[in-house]
């Protein structure tokens, strides 16, 4: 079953079982079954390392510059108490550094917006980017992608008391929130021309906007507005089935990166040996009550 | 010291002006008092006392983790001030040179670096040198740009001293044969600086508030674990109080330790 | 100079736009807290230790907060409060509320530069307070703080770039140059254009300031 399939039929059933209005409790991720899942990742061996120079500098220098994000909620959410990110994006990346290095937690973080992505990775601030990053022609002009690890496609997101809107074709002359320098603008203008777009810079504001009555919805992928469901926060619900073409989540790179070939196989190994499915399960599938793991999309 | 203005409008009141006085701070206070009360009353209506958004307060580690953001935010500040002071006198001894050579570029940098903002800076380092082949750390991507701003403003507070200190010091320095270098910076420049320490702290408070555009540059400082607390607590307002509170006491303690220094300038 | 025309040729009516809109949000934010600093200076002249202390923690905590924070929390944080103020007005209420505060200190400067005898000359003509205040203090005060204040105008008009973190309908200098340098490969010629364009509002300001105040001077 693909991914999408498994969004609809959650998204579906949990329509029923709540009568119409989402509103799911926020449940915690297990951080004892994160942290044992990330601890018992492979690990590379030299000569995996000695043939990628990114890996190559990444294992000499020590630690791995991450850019990624601290307030996603499924997908790396940061725990002040005990200074550790945990989540999808998160717990690959971990992964990642594992393979490389020997220990998931070598790793130097860097928050990241959707604004900023494209730039640390040209100003060799970070050596990769995990975070919910579409895979775009636009974008990889400017830097490489390694992946896709995983896929969305857009959703709407309102009130639970908004009637007005019933999907993507109701937002016309209606404010909506998008994520700078997202697939979200680009989007807007190809299926919502006339809807009066406004751009923020990271998901957790335009969630507060809507919720605030700023704008009417919010347009973004479709798996961070059920990442806001799970938050429980506010009656929201999503408009209409997901839409727009499929969204391809990657591992950002510097241009031209060796890293790209390096982190496919890894990608591969921990999709085939059911690590990535134990991943989704805790960080995603147990959060939002979906029990069927979908299949990891396709690596060219 | 001369007694202050509003005591001399107010002095020595009539019986009747004492008890008009009397009743309009009674009433001042109760406007207030009511006014603090309305504002308790929209945080309770909008249901911002919650535990849920303020219990985390409780915890040490929530302190610990702002303190963090803190010191993020004083290493870029101290490190911006050290170039804005250092640059800054640069600038000022280029500004005062005989030579018009060495004047007028020193006077477009200044002019340059005071009139455009700081953040239009910041932007140029995160955005536009990367472009040109230049790729600072992170670190210096926020720093830097503040630095250079203040240094322009540093040095036009430098020469507002200088041109303070009366002509008498630097005409005896003169006749005594002293160099032009031994006039300025044993005679001139000690002196100036006495005058003008209030302002330069008053700069010291600009280059910490220029530090909360880090999250432009991805630095990670005060405003960023604000942003976190925020996603794991869900708590807006309580969050974005207590951070400004705190930045408002780091900056007034700074303007107070400069009270007890320097002298006015007239 | 190839590249700044190319690029005025493409972005020319958007930098005329975002100039217009820098200088429009610095005078609806400096009018405003202008007249708000001179209503907390007169009020903080009362005799009335109530007003005096909370008018004094007003400036203070509006001199020292980055303006960063003050416009994040009204933007984000007001609306939970049930306070949704949209966006344009937050960056113009920001902008005043500080201008306000550095208003109320500069101007307590300039009413220190007057002589205590002339309000006890005022005084023993019979004149009331208030009526000492509008017509002997203030004008005074008012005509030494030109140059600090023109400093201040100028200040604002360069903190107006903060208007480039909020989703605004319109793109202010800063807001442009960052978007042109994302898009393009022309960051360095847009940030000439804003650069300049900022230079010489602020030598304009400047030079309108330093006018005033030789007219307006008061030789001792």
């Amino acid at each position: 079953m693909s991914i999408n399939s498994i969004l609809k039929s959650t998204v579906a059933a949990l329509a029923i079982v709540t009568g119409g209005s989402l509103f799911a409790q926020g449940t915690p991720i297990d951080a004892a079954a994160f942290d044992a899942l990330v601890a018992q990742g492979p690990v590379a061996s030299a000569a995996t390392i000695a043939s990628s120079t990114w890996a190559s500098k990444i294992k000499q220098a020590g630690t791995l510059r991450l850019g990624g994000t601290q307030t996603s909620n499924l997908f790396s959410l940061l725990n002040e108490k005990d200074g550790k990110a945990r989540g999808f994006d998160a717990g690959l990346a971990q992964l990642l550094t594992r393979y490389i290095l020997g220990d998931g937690a070598k790793y130097q973080f860097t928050q990241v917006t959707s604004s900023t992505r494209e730039q640390v990775l040209i100003n060799d601030q970070v050596d990769m980017v995990f975070a919910t990053y579409s895979i775009t022609p636009a974008r990889a002009e400017k830097i490489a992608f390694a992946g896709p690890y995983y896929t969305s496609q857009a959703g709407v997101l309102v009130k639970a008391n908004n009637r007005a809107i019933q999907s993507y074709n109701d937002l016309a002359g209606k404010k909506v929130a998008t994520q700078a320098g997202s697939t979200g603008p680009a989007i807007l203008a190809q299926y919502a021309p006339k809807a009066v777009v406004q751009e923020f810079q990271t998901h957790q504001e335009a969630l507060d906007a809507l919720r605030q009555g700023r704008v009417d919805a919010y347009v973004t992928d479709y798996t961070l507005l059920l990442n806001a469901l799970s938050l429980g926060t506010g009656d929201a619900k999503l408009a209409g089935a997901p839409f727009g073409a499929q969204d391809p989540y990657g591992v950002g790179l510097p241009k031209g990166s060796d890293g790209v070939a390096f982190i496919n196989d890894f990608l591969k190994k921990v999709e085939a040996d059911g690590t990535w499915a134990k991943l989704w399960m805790i960080s995603i599938g147990q959060r939002t009550g979906s029990t069927a793991v979908p299949t990891p999309p396709a690596i060219p | 010291m001369s007694r202050l203005l509003e005591d001399i409008l107010f002095a020595a009141p009539s019986p009747r002006a004492q008890a008009v006085t009397r009743v309009a701070s009674v009433i001042a206070a109760i406007v207030l008092l009511l006014l603090a009360a309305g504002i308790v009353l929209r945080f309770h209506s909008a249901g911002q006392f919650d535990a849920r958004f303020w219990k985390f307060f409780a915890w040490p580690t929530t302190w610990a983790f702002l303190g963090k953001g803190l010191l993020g935010t004083l290493a870029s500040a101290a490190m911006a001030a050290v170039i804005a002071l250092t640059l800054g006198l640069v600038l000022l001894l280029g500004r005062l040179a005989r030579t018009r050579l060495v004047r007028w570029p020193s006077i477009a940098v200044i002019e340059f670096l005071r009139g455009t903002p700081t953040l239009l800076l910041i932007y140029v380092c995160f955005l536009v040198l990367p472009q040109a082949g230049i790729k600072l750390s992170t670190y210096w991507m926020l720093t830097l740009p503040v630095g250079l701003s203040t240094a322009a403003v540093v040095a036009e507070v430098y020469r507002a001293g200088v041109l303070a200190v009366p002509r008498g010091q630097t005409n005896a320095a003169r006749s005594l044969g002293m160099t032009e270098a031994q006039v300025f910076f044993f005679i001139v420049f000690p002196q100036a600086l006495r005058y003008i320490v209030p302002a330069l702290v008053a700069q010291l408070v600009i280059v910490v508030k220029d530090t909360t555009f880090g999250y432009v540059v991805t630095y990670g400082e005060l405003m960023q674990n604000a942003k976190v607390l925020i996603a794991n607590y869900h708590s807006l307002v309580p969050v974005y109080l207590v951070v400004a509170a705190l930045y408002c006491l780091v900056n007034y303690a700074i303007s107070r330790a400069s009270k007890r220094l320097g002298r006015p300038m007239h | 100079m190839g590249d700044v025309s190319r690029l005025l040729a493409d972005h020319g009516p958007a930098f005329g736009q975002a100039l217009f809109l820098t200088w429009k949000l610095t005078l609806l934010s400096f009018v405003p807290g202008f007249l708000l600093g001179m209503i907390v200076t007169v009020l903080r002249l009362l005799p009335l230790p109530p007003l005096r202390f909370v008018l004094t923690v007003y400036v203070e905590i509006f001199r020292n907060i980055p303006s960063v924070a003050l416009l994040i929390f009204i933007v984000f944080a007001l609306p939970d409060l049930e306070v949704v103020i949209d966006y344009e007005p937050s960056v113009v209420l920001t902008l005043a509320l500080v201008c306000s505060a550095f208003t109320a200190d500069y101007l307590r400067a300039g009413i220190n530069t007057i002589a205590g005898g002339q309000v006890e000359a005022a005084l023993s003509l019979g004149m009331r307070p208030m009526q000492i205040i509008s017509a002997v203090v203030l004008p005074q005060a008012l005509r030494a703080v030109v140059q600090p204040m023109t400093s201040l105008l100028i200040a604002l008009m360069l903190s107006t770039s903060l208007a480039s973190q909020v989703p605004l309908p319109g793109r202010e200098l800063t807001a442009l140059v960052s978007k042109i340098a994302t898009d393009s490969a022309a960051g360095m010629a847009a940030f000439a254009v804003a650069a300049a364009m900022y230079v010489v509002t602020g030598l304009l300001i400047a030079w309108a300031g330093a006018t005033l105040e030789k007219k307006a001077r008061i030789l001792r």
